[in-house]
């Protein structure tokens, strides 16, 4: 039996196209597959097609994962897809086909013997975990011109996620958050709305461009961060566990 | 919360009392004795930091307030650390002392009138800019401000007061502060920190009045329990007011907590988890913290700890705390008289399943949620990852694994549509045997304390305390 692969874009839209597309292809849904980019080994008696991302279908198809199962299996959706891992369009895919087969399809974040809803569930816990230690562990520069600079370097594409909270609760601050490892900036004017835009020739942040009162306030939380620990009760294992190595080469108080 | 409500409040206060706060605020020695010079915000920071840090409560959860007041609830309610120190705690909010300054002579505090400690006090003005300043870059959630005690508890709070209103009006910081309410100052001034405040803490100190009497002769238990229960009718009834009126603003939204010594004085685990019981129950606070007592004065009266803070014991306590609030367990269930102390080797929750064996196997397909719940090696978050997930066919020992049950705890007390995941006899001594043997993971210690040390550790506490008590 021949096996259809529908190789999308890895975003939202892209995986969302697929989606519209494979029911399209009206074949048994265990014979379709997406997959993300280009496929490194490519199968025998497989078809491979390429699957442009297409505003209308995707918008069509998060329509429909709204309605049909609701608010929160559309967020963990959307959390899925913005993981690092490749497996995700197929489990979103398969996740939505198991949706129709349910009888109460609000629960379908629920099923969780399901494998592939829980391979959602995962990669979408991922996502949020890591946008919220982001949330906690982001730490804002601030230069010369008075706006605040943060860098990142997550395994999954949170910066959206994290520049609702960050929107939020800085509606007065113009402030950028760049992820490092795509290049990607978001960007906050003060008292507007933010937007991401994609790193270009010459965008580069110097160290010695900080503002005076960043060294001195940088100087003055590490001062804060050593004294506030109990030497008595000094445990590098438990800090360890609490705020991975990964996060630090980010965060002021390790820098020094 | 909007700052012309504050101003109103603010405007409730004796003139007198306020003119005080302004003035004499300035008044405070900001000098180091031996040069003479101001001290610079570092040092201050330094000293005032190191003085707070025995103060636990370091959440900032339990609020949910957006800039413009909405709010839509969970997220932002559960708190955020913004870093963890070497001793593995959090730091979430900037945890200071408004003076370490005290006229008050506790034995067990760094900070007691007697010792001999350079001392130092913010103006209101730095703990401002310090807050705004450290919060913008995201270093932390919001402000803790206790103090040592400086002429009289009231003229203390009126300082804190001071500070607290600054920076919610002029710089309106609409974020999360915890401000320690100081038994024995005026209850006014008490109500009027309290609808700045997000948090109120009155500190129990110790678990028994004879302990506090003991160590803290200044302190007094109802002293203590006078601006708690304060705090709580004015919770009550701030709550009925925002029912009537809804935009009265609020009174300490996030509620009250409270924080006891442990292993400074000779109370059993029964005593403390009662106490606990009784301060959730009867004067509905949202936690009661354990800290474990870190000996920073040579002082008769206190125990030798050879062994450093009690930590196993600590852990122990917070345990059982959380199986007081989210696992609907009582505390005479866990302890009573006979068996005062909790398990060293055993956490609370096996210890108890250990004793109640003809409650178990529990069937995980039809088994009510309150009974999944106190399956050891199931927690909240599994038990209703079952409930939920089982609605869509039976669940087998692999769903259960994926959901995450842990199930080498798990497997001695539970059955899948009828059969246990291996034939295990149920019985308490063999179970016991294998629950100790894949060894509790302890957020202390990777390698050094071993249980054997631990236990001779708890013996001689315990004989270092009859020593105590009879010579």
């Amino acid at each position: 039996m021949e096996e259809y692969y529908l190789i999308c874009e890895d975003s939202l839209e892209g995986v969302f196209t697929g989606i519209y597309n494979a029911y399209l292809m009206k074949k048994p849904h265990s014979r379709l597959h997406i997959s993300i980019g280009e496929e490194e080994n490519l199968r025998l008696f497989a078809v491979y097609e390429d699957c442009p991302a297409d505003e209308k279908k995707a918008a069509s198809v998060a329509g429909t994962i709204i309605r049909e199962f609701g608010t929160e299996a559309y967020l963990a959706i959307c959390r899925a897809l913005a993981s690092g891992e490749t497996d995700k369009g197929e489990a979103v895919y398969k996740t939505v086909v198991t949706g129709f087969h349910m009888k109460n399809r609000k629960a379908l974040m629920g099923n969780l013997a399901n494998p592939y809803v829980h391979r959602v569930f995962e990669l979408a816990r991922f996502t949020a975990n890591e946008a919220h230690f982001h949330v906690e562990f982001l730490r804002f520069r601030e230069l010369e011109n008075g706006i605040l600079y943060a860098k990142i370097g997550p395994k999954n594409n949170i910066i959206t996620f994290i520049m609702l909270h960050f929107a939020d609760r800085l509606p007065l601050e113009n402030f950028v958050i760049h992820d490092e490892i795509r290049g990607i900036f978001a960007v906050h004017p003060k008292g507007k709305d933010w937007f991401l835009t994609s790193q270009e020739e010459g965008m580069e942040i110097h160290s010695d461009s900080f503002s005076k009162g960043e060294e001195e306030y940088s100087e003055l939380f590490c001062r804060f961060f050593h004294t506030i620990a109990i030497k008595e009760r000094n445990n590098y294992v438990l800090q360890r566990g609490m705020l991975p190595l990964r996060y630090r080469k980010y965060m002021t108080e390790f820098l020094k | 919360m909007n700052s012309d409500s504050k101003k109103t409040q603010y405007n409730l206060i004796p003139d007198s009392s306020r003119g005080m706060a302004v003035n004499c605020s300035n008044d405070i020695a900001m000098t180091l004795p031996e040069s003479g010079r101001k001290m610079t915000l570092m040092e201050k920071l330094g000293i005032l930091s190191d003085a707070a840090k025995y103060d636990v409560s370091c959440s900032s959860s339990g609020v949910g307030r957006k800039g413009d007041g909405t709010g839509i609830g969970n997220t932002s309610a559960a708190g955020i650390c913004h870093s963890f120190s070497s001793d593995g705690r959090c730091i979430s909010l900037l945890k200071i002392l408004f003076t370490n300054e005290c006229i008050y002579d506790c034995k067990y505090c760094i900070n007691r009138k007697s010792n001999d400690v350079p001392r130092a006090s913010f103006t209101p003005d730095e703990v401002c800019e310090l807050t705004i300043q450290f919060y913008r870059r995201n270093y932390i959630e919001g402000l803790f401000l206790s103090s040592g005690i400086i002429n009289s508890p009231t003229y203390t709070m009126e300082l804190i007061y001071e500070a607290v209103y600054k920076l919610r009006t002029k710089y309106r910081f609409q974020r999360y502060i915890h401000v320690k309410a100081i038994p024995g100052a005026d209850p006014m001034i008490i109500q009027q920190l309290g609808m700045l405040a997000d948090r109120m803490s009155v500190n129990l100190e110790l678990p028994t009045a004879e302990g506090l009497q003991k160590l803290a002769p200044n302190k007094h238990r109802k002293n203590i329990l006078t601006p708690m229960r304060q705090i709580q009718t004015g919770i009550t009834q701030n709550k009925e007011e925002i029912v009537v009126y809804k935009h009265a603003s609020s009174f300490v939204p996030a509620g009250q907590s409270t924080q006891m010594i442990v292993g400074a004085t000779p109370e059993s685990d029964y005593q403390i988890m009662m106490v606990a019981e009784n301060l959730y129950k009867k004067f509905d606070l949202k936690r009661v913290y354990y800290s474990a007592f870190v000996s920073v004065n040579e002082d008769k009266e206190l125990p030798a700890l050879p062994g450093g803070p009690p930590l196993l014991r600590e852990h122990r306590l917070y345990q059982a705390d959380w199986l007081l609030r989210f696992y609907g367990f009582e505390a005479d269930e866990l302890l009573s008289e006979q068996k005062p102390n909790f398990n060293i080797l055993l956490d609370p929750k096996a210890d108890w399943a250990l004793r109640h064996l003809e409650m178990f196997p529990v069937e995980i397909n039809r088994a009510d949620y309150q009974t999944i719940l106190r399956v050891p090696g199931i927690g909240v978050k599994s038990a209703q990852r079952i409930v939920r997930a089982r609605r869509n066919g039976n669940l087998s020992f692999d769903d259960l694994k994926k959901i995450g049950v842990t199930l080498k705890r798990a497997l001695y007390f539970i059955t899948c549509s009828g059969r246990m995941m291996y034939p295990t006899k149920i019985e308490e001594d063999y179970i016991t045997r294998n629950l100790i043997s894949n060894k509790e993971k302890l957020p202390f210690d990777r390698d050094g304390m071993t249980y054997r040390q631990l236990s001779l550790f708890d013996d001689g506490m315990i004989s270092s305390w009859n020593q105590a008590v009879s010579g």
